[in-house]
């Protein structure tokens, strides 16, 4: 499974990246993002979640969180 | 093509709305737009094209840039005076985006040479300032297939559409022919409010952005007309015309010709 | 008759079709040698202006040519 890691990149930079590389991926694939603790890890998940793709999980490792989803095309 | 550091954070804005994405604004770098007349219109168009990183912008224009043209024509400013138009428009684009390509065209549109110009590229935009070369740029752009932007400007009023030749009207399915000759315009319909040029060309800008990323609806059929002083959009159903001239059922336009101009009247429209 | 004249509503003193000409003059258009006129939708020829003919609910836009842009 991909890993992208977003930590680091602040809003609404992280978005965008997370964004990209969601185009770049089939429907279906499940992929993990890295973010960072307060507004990266308060915005980006819903913000995919808006944008239509299935949240699998959300879990802290380490003062950080990975975000697990499934994309779903448009 | 995969965006740069660089562009990610450029186009970030770009990239965060649905109908952009990564995707579309690839479509715009991958575009090519054509920018008739580097004044009043062409200001605007060409600052947002650049700005949105259309990745070639063509700019025709054979005037140098003079202190009346200030008051509206904000691509250039004060130390330009006496400069080629095409080339005071062709630094303030790339010092907004510097890895766009800019062709500049030094000259005035003629049935000579309007088709090899406009050829190289997706959409064109009408930003002049007379009948002869906007009635030109719809003939040529409807016999080659181009779509393009009308636009048009007096005193206080706007009008634009949008022209895919062979599906949408034309400017001759509304105006047939240019306005009758023998009628002598008066010296206040020189003048402009300075702000026009700037809602109109917007928009210009706006339906080039959108026929190259494929998105909304374009101002085909319509024509939407702004009048400052009321501040009123109106937008007017246009057919395509059976008896048009050039688009129509039996075109008697099939090739390009200098439609000869009316005597101006103290410079009027330059 | 009642007519929408530029998206508006307007009213004329005539009870029968009236040519397009007199409409133009009835409602003092303005550069009248300049005007194009959209009757019902569809933009008629200038020659036409005295045979075309308004009626009771009929929708006219009157366009002008906008040459301006530099």
């Amino acid at each position: 499974m991909e890993t992208i890691d977003l930590r680091g990149v602040s809003c609404p930079t992280n978005f965008v990246k997370a964004k990209l590389e969601l185009e770049d991926i089939e429907a279906g694939t499940t992929v993990e993002f890295l973010l960072d603790d307060g507004e990266p890890v308060k915005n980006v998940p819903r913000s995919l979640k808006d944008e239509g793709h299935k949240l699998l999980g959300l879990k802290e490792v380490d003062g950080y969180y990975v975000l697990t989803l499934e994309k779903v095309e448009e | 093509m995969k965006l740069s550091e660089e562009q990610i954070t450029r186009y970030s804005r770009h990239i965060l709305l649905k109908e952009v994405g990564g995707k579309g604004q690839k479509k715009l770098l991958e575009g090519r737009v054509l920018i008739i007349g580097a004044g009043g219109l062409g200001s605007p168009i060409a600052l947002y094209l650049a700005a949105a990183g259309v990745g070639t912008i063509g700019i025709a224009d054979a005037d140098e840039v003079d202190l009346s043209n200030l008051q509206r024509q904000v691509i250039h400013t004060t130390p330009d005076v006496g400069k080629a138009k095409v080339l005071s428009a062709k630094e303030t684009m790339l010092a907004i985006n510097p890895e766009l390509t800019v062709n500049t065209y030094e000259t005035w549109v003629s049935a000579e040479n309007i088709a090899g110009m406009i050829a190289d590229y997706d959409f064109i935009i009408d930003g002049t300032d007379n009948f002869a070369a906007k009635f030109l740029i719809n003939d040529a752009c409807v016999l080659a297939g181009k779509p393009y932007s009308h636009g048009g400007i007096l005193q206080f009023d706007g009008q634009t559409m949008t022209i895919k030749p062979g599906e949408s009207p034309c400017y001759r399915c509304i105006f047939p022919e240019p306005p009758p000759k023998d009628v002598i315009p008066t010296c206040s319909r020189a003048g402009v409010i300075g702000v026009l040029p700037g809602v109109l060309g917007t928009l210009q800008a706006t339906e080039a952005i959108k026929y190259l990323l494929g998105a909304g609806d374009l101002l085909t059929g319509r024509l939407l007309t702004y009048n400052a002083l009321r501040m009123r959009f109106r937008e007017i159903p246009v057919k395509k015309s059976a008896k048009c001239p050039i688009c129509g059922d039996h075109p008697t336009i099939t090739e390009l010709k200098d439609e000869l101009e009316a005597m101006t009247v103290c410079d009027l429209g330059h | 008759m009642n007519l929408t004249v530029n998206g508006k509503p307007a009213s004329i003193a005539e009870e029968n079709p009236v040519p397009v000409s007199q409409l133009l003059e009835l409602l003092r258009v303005e550069q009248r040698e300049y005007v194009t006129v959209e009757l019902n939708g569809d933009i008629l020829d200038r020659g036409d202006f005295d045979g075309a003919t308004v009626k009771d609910g009929d929708n006219v836009e009157f366009l002008y040519f906008m040459g301006g842009g530099r």
